[in-house]
């Protein structure tokens, strides 16, 4: 526990390394500082990898059980998908911007919730269903944070010029890619409602109870889904879409991480009464 | 997808056909999808934030003008993007757009069609019990459409056992109960864990909850056996995840007239169980004793208590109580969901319409 704990913080160092890296680097213009970040966010990426892999290991039960594992997996997922999409379109360097500063402060958060892994998989939670629904939620966040840190280097690109903005993609292309990433979450938050519906009818018979994460999960689906059809029926582009893809980003968060464990649900703990 | 302006046919001027009209153009507007999603939202906001909990069911989700609104979403959803799209060439784009909107139609269509036939009870049984399975007083609590038949809930649902400790593959279950439910050659015996249910005759029996159930002799002044009966006690949750095994209800201990039917009750007892760590089944029971016309919640003294171990007797004023043994009891939920499978199948059927979109934008600008 205690290597696991150090390794846990030596992510969240490196993390807090890339998001200061990136936002200095913004501010000061200073491009080099964008490497700095994205090889920090690397170099915090290989122990995030450990840790989960570790505790997962060490216990055999699936690794996002509890809130500060689900923060991690989230996190892990996001982070992944940045620094894919990074090597992927060279142009978005600063893209970091907004997705490691929110890494990091997850991260941290979930150091402080950190505990003790499960011995066990509490029965509700056996179920083939969890994968599908974790993963469609973790990947989900993923996507619209992107989505986001895209949305945001709209706004920045459209208000200054010269240097670090003049390298970025044109304008319709960040509002394409940012676009392209909410549909990608919208699909994947799909998957998450969809299979957690299945997961629900398995264990209680039921698809649907409105309980708080059902409709905290809902509201997410659907702010996203009014993205969508703003954009494809009634043309919004540009930057009413990038500060609708910050905004809707918190109600993701709160969503996600939020709300579902400060109130008692079907998804904050099974409890075997007996 | 570009707005394609609603087909405008030529309508005779009658006062209906301008009505009729009206009420089409009103049905396939965006405007309106968009409205009534933001209005769903904001619902749904106010349902987790300011009203929560049980509160938000009664007053939000389970209203009628709540329930109104999705169903107007679908109406429009279906108006609205079929009106557009008629008459349209079919692409990967199109398509998954059919699908994604189709899949909201059918959900409609299988919740309606859900809401008319379908049955949710609650049966709870003690070891060993057995009740007919078409009684609705062998339910806690049933609720059923308007063209559910009862008659097809067919012969009788036993619990055998209930496992402790259940384990399966390797995984533990905690919790399984041992069940048998139907009639004659349709019978079926199965296992129920949290995770797993049984189906018969298109019902399905799932876990619920557990407890304990104590069989309670009640002996004259002699020592005579006059009266036993199966009761089940609450568990109640304490401070540090302990709990209090007691009659009563799930907001608290209580009493209850006894002995039940069919004699006249003689006194007002709440029974409760301290369950021995080591030995299953063993332990202390204790009863407490007022008179019977004792109103809920009241604090009087009780006139007579006693504790004793599983099987011994304790003298209770001028009776004698005993717990012969302790057994289990469950609840099971019984559903009968026939428009389910309509809903589950468009879930997967609007998802995959959304991938397909998807990819074929994706593939169309190649960004």
């Amino acid at each position: 526990m205690k290597n696991e704990m150090m390794l846990f913080w030596v992510v969240v160092g490196l993390y807090g390394l890339s998001a200061s890296s990136y936002i200095f680097g913004l501010i000061s213009k200073h491009e080099k500082l964008f490497s700095v970040g994205l090889y920090s966010a690397i170099a915090g990426f290989i122990p995030h990898v450990l840790v989960i892999a570790v505790r997962w290991m060490a216990t055999g039960v699936s690794p996002f059980i509890t809130i500060s594992e689900s923060i991690t997996f989230g996190i892990f997922c996001a982070v992944l998908i940045f620094l894919s999409f990074e090597f992927s379109n060279k142009k978005v360097r600063p893209l970091g911007v907004l997705v490691m500063p929110v890494a990091f402060v997850l991260m941290g958060w979930a150091g402080a919730l950190y505990k003790d892994a499960a011995s066990q998989l509490v029965p509700a939670l056996q179920s083939g269903w969890i994968w599908a629904h974790i993963i469609g939620a973790a990947t989900g966040f993923g996507a619209v944070l992107t989505a986001a840190g895209l949305g945001l280097l709209y706004l920045l690109k459209e208000k200054y010029s010269g240097g670090v903005y003049e390298r970025l993609p044109d304008l319709q292309t960040i509002d394409n890619l940012s676009y392209r990433f909410v549909a990608g979450g919208f699909i994947l938050y799909g998957l998450m409602i969809v299979t957690g519906a299945f997961w629900a009818d398995q264990v209680k018979g039921s698809y649907w109870n409105w309980d708080p994460v059902e409709v905290w999960s809902l509201i997410s689906w659907l702010t996203y889904g009014i993205y969508l059809h703003l954009r494809i029926t009634f043309g919004w582009r540009g930057k009413r879409l990038a500060v609708y893809a910050l905004v809707a980003l918190i109600a993701m968060i709160i969503s996600y991480w939020g709300i579902p464990f400060t109130v008692e649900t079907f998804h904050s703990g099974f409890r075997i009464e007996h | 997808m570009k707005i394609r302006p609603v087909l405008k046919a030529e309508y005779p001027k009658s006062p209906v056909s301008a009505f009729l009209r009206k009420a089409y153009q009103f049905l396939a507007s965006v405007k309106l999808a968009l409205a009534l999603l933001i209005i769903i939202l904001i619902c749904c906001v106010i349902g987790v934030t300011i009203i929560r909990g049980e509160k938000a069911w009664a007053l939000i989700f389970s209203t009628l003008w709540f329930n109104a609104i999705l169903v107007l979403l679908v109406v429009n959803v279906a108006f609205c993007f079929f009106s557009r799209i008629w008459g349209r060439k079919v692409t990967l784009i199109s398509l998954g757009m059919i699908l994604f909107h189709l899949s909201f139609v059918a959900m409609l269509v299988g919740i309606i069609y859900n809401s008319q036939f379908y049955f949710r009870g609650l049966i709870r049984l003690t070891e060993g019990e057995t009740l007919p399975s078409g009684e609705p007083g062998s339910y806690d609590y049933a609720d059923y459409g308007r063209f559910f038949d009862f008659s097809k809930l067919k012969g009788e649902t036993t619990l055998i056992k209930m496992h402790k400790g259940y384990k399966t593959g390797g995984a533990d279950k905690r919790v399984a109960y041992e069940v048998a439910v139907g009639e004659g050659y349709s019978k079926k015996q199965g296992i129920i864990y949290i995770t797993h249910k049984l189906d018969h005759n298109g019902f399905s029996y799932f876990r619920d909850k557990e407890g304990y159930s104590l069989l309670i002799l009640l002996y004259n002044k002699q020592g005579k056996e006059i009266y036993g009966a199966y009761i089940p006690l609450q568990s109640l949750k304490q401070k540090g995840d302990r709990y209090l095994y007691t009659t009563g209800t799930k907001e608290g201990p209580g009493s209850f007239p006894f002995p039940q039917d069919p004699l006249n009750p003689l006194f007002s007892l709440q029974a409760a169980y301290h369950p021995a760590f080591l030995k299953e089944g063993a332990g202390d029971a204790v009863f407490q004793v007022w008179q019977l016309d004792r109103a809920v919640g009241d604090r009087i003294k009780p006139m007579a208590e006693g504790r004793a171990p599983i099987g011994k007797k304790v003298k209770t004023g001028d009776y004698y109580l005993s717990v012969k043994e302790v057994r289990y009891w469950v609840g099971m939920n019984v559903r009968y969901e026939p428009g389910k499978l309509i809903v589950l199948v468009s879930l997967w059927v609007g998802l995959g319409g959304m991938i397909l979109t998807f990819i074929g934008r994706m593939r169309r600008s190649g960004v």
